[in-house]
This record gives structure tokens, sequence and C-alpha cells, in this order.
């Protein structure tokens, strides 16, 4: 079992130029590793709706990778993006899937099913051309880097541990600057560096 | 009708289709999958497509969502959370389940919305709640019915989504074959 520090920290240090995607109990620690214009948080958004609009980046930016860091809940939420990703071909996502077995923001409660279902053995049965999962935090560490650059799609299925992380918000007294800003002028942001500053 | 609308499409500078296609919007997806200058994304559930057509957004494609009145209703929190919280402006296409029924019941949107009403068998409930849910959702839209152009609606939905900046839609209450 990893901790989310154990599960971000090896991720922020290969990461070179993929956008990365992120929502729940993993945007404030994310957001303290990482001050990437190309970081998104899914916070103050749609539950449920942080995969699909990964994807939807992925599509838009096929030559880049484009990972999202999605909670278990998050992900039972939109099961179905699971088919979508597929069938949409995109080498270039990367689906990791935070299995803490609880929604965490709002004070651990057990997701359906905790503990019994096997998101790694869903994705591949949809399709993932790849499909890892991990629950030792040497063997995520090394393989890191061969998750960023294998041909996808590719799904990540982490065993993390109980978090205390509670409600997320957007205000300039955030720590994580992606955070300091309103949805909408991050996206701004966001979207200005990935088409006006190709040395991303 | 549905190549004439790719091809309006395509002069837009839509890149992606999104959605669920249905029986009035089929011939569309179908002509849309024959182009490989659009790119073609059919999701599982209509909330799927704001998310999906938020990240297109994002990362610089013009994506139009093409979806059902049914999944409109279905993607309430989809389209606030994303589109239309990160100010993307993403045209949607929304064929209008029950229209037709509406009017041959002789009844429409300004009806209130008693249990009688509601649970007609001879009134699809679909039309009754479309346009009440775009005006309470804070979502533009504008009608294209039988004998009016779709291309030209289309043309004005790109438009105007783009001057307003958040999603805005087009309901189309016509076919296109």
């Amino acid at each position: 079992m990893l901790t989310v520090a154990q599960l971000l920290g090896p991720l922020a240090r290969y990461r070179t130029n993929e956008a990365v995607v992120t929502t729940m109990s993993v945007v404030r620690p994310w957001g303290i590793l990482s001050d990437s214009d190309l970081d998104f948080a899914s916070a103050d958004s749609a539950m449920g709706h942080a995969a699909d609009l990964a994807l939807g980046l992925a599509l838009a930016q096929p030559a880049r990778k484009v990972v999202c860091v999605n909670g278990d809940g998050s992900m039972l939420m939109s099961l179905g993006t699971l088919a979508t990703v597929v069938g949409s071909a995109a080498e270039n996502f990367i689906l990791i899937v935070c299995d803490n077995g609880e929604y965490e923001i709002t004070g651990n409660q057990p997701v359906p099913a905790a503990g019994r279902l096997d998101y790694s053995g869903v994705a591949d049965a949809a399709g993932f051309r790849v499909v890892y999962r991990f629950d030792d935090a040497g063997a995520w560490s090394t393989e890191v880097p061969e998750v960023l650059s294998v041909k996808g799609p590719t799904f990540v299925h982490v065993i993390t541990e109980s978090g205390t992380q509670g409600p997320i918000g957007r205000s300039p007294a955030e720590p994580a600057r992606y955070l300091q800003h309103s949805l909408s002028d991050w996206s701004k942001i966001m979207r200005t560096a990935l088409l006006e500053s190709p040395e991303y | 009708m549905a190549r004439r609308t790719v091809d309006g499409l395509m002069r837009g500078g839509v890149t992606h289709v999104v959605g669920i296609p249905d029986n009035m919007s089929g011939p569309l997806f179908d002509e849309v999958a024959l182009h490989a200058a659009i790119q073609l994304v059919t999701v599982t559930r209509e909330g799927e497509a704001f998310a999906v057509a938020a990240g297109l957004w994002l990362g610089g494609a013009s994506p139009i969502v093409v979806i059902q009145n049914t999944g409109l209703l279905e993607s309430g929190d989809a389209i606030r959370g994303t589109a239309q919280r990160m100010g993307a402006p993403v045209p949607v296409i929304v064929t209008g389940r029950g229209y037709q029924k509406m009017e041959q019941s002789g009844v429409n949107q300004d009806h209130a919305l008693t249990r009688e009403l509601l649970t007609r068998p001879d009134v699809d409930s679909t039309a009754l709640l479309t346009e009440p849910t775009f005006n309470a959702w804070g979502i533009p839209f504008w009608r294209c019915s039988a004998g009016e152009d779709p291309v030209a609606a289309i043309a004005r939905l790109l438009d105007s989504t783009q001057a307003l900046g958040i999603p805005a839609a087009l309901l189309l209450t016509r076919d296109l074959d």
C-alpha cells in the first residue's frame, strides 16, 4: 500500500512536459510538489469528470502525454469513461486510479465495493492497451519512467492508504498555485501555455 | 442535409464532434465518421461529452457537443462544473425529442408543470422540461425548427458561443436527413 506522497513523489520526479490532471485527495499534495502551468486541478468543478476531461485534453494534444490522477470514488462516478478512452484509442493517455476505498474528502466514507472491485481487472477487460497494478512503493518508483513512456491507453491502479484531505477550494491563500486562481482563469493560463509555449 | 451540416462544421473550424447519436442526429454522426478532418468522439453518457469537450478546448481544439435533450437533462453538473465553470465556449446541438408530440397534444413549455401534465401519456415530458432547464442552468439557446436551415443556425451557434465564452445550445427540432 502506498501513501499519496509515495505515489506522487516519483511522478513529479520523472515528469517532463506531460500535462497532469488531478482531482480530490491528490489536488493539494500535487500542487505542493509541482508548480507547472501544465497542471490542472479538477477542483471547484464536477466530481467524476476528471478522467473524461483529461481524455479530451489528450485528444487535443496527441503529441503530449496526459496523466490523470483520479480517485476511486470519482472513477466509479463515470466508469463508462473507460470505454470512451478505449474507443478513442488515445495512445498518449495515462489514467491513474488511487484506490483507497473511500470518499476521503467528505470524511472517509467507504465507496461501493471498497476493497473488492478490481479496477485494474475492469480496465483490462475494457480493453486498455497497458494496465498496471501497484501496491508497493518501490515497484511504483521503479516503473514510473516506463509508465510515462509506454504507448497507451494506459491504466494504473494504485492501492493507496487512507488519508485526511478535506474539502478543496480555490483561493489566493492556497499554497498550491493552481488553486490560487479561479477555474476559468487557470484554464486560460494552461491553455495559453499549451498553445503558445512550445518549450513545454 | 447531413453532408451540408458537416461541411458547415468544417467551415466553422470544428475539430471534434463529441456526443451520442439519436434518430435525429444519427445521419450527422454517420457523415462525420466519413470525414478525416473532424474527429468523432462517441461517449457513454451525455455528461461525459461536456467534460471531454472542455478538455479538448483546454488543449486548443474546437469541439461541438451533439446530444439528445434526454441527455441534456442528465448532464447538469458536468456542464456546470466543466465547460461552463471553465469559461469554455463549447457549442452544443441538442436534438429535441418529444416536440412533435407536445405540439400535437396542444401543450407547450408555458403550461404549469403539474402532476397531471408530467404524467400524461400523450406528452413527452422531456420536451416540456428542455427549455426551462436551459434557462435554469444559464445556457443560452436558440431553436431550429422545421422550415429553418440548420446549417445557417449552426453557423450562428458557433459564432455566438465564441462571443459568449460559455456553452450555448442550438435546440434542433427537425431532422437532418
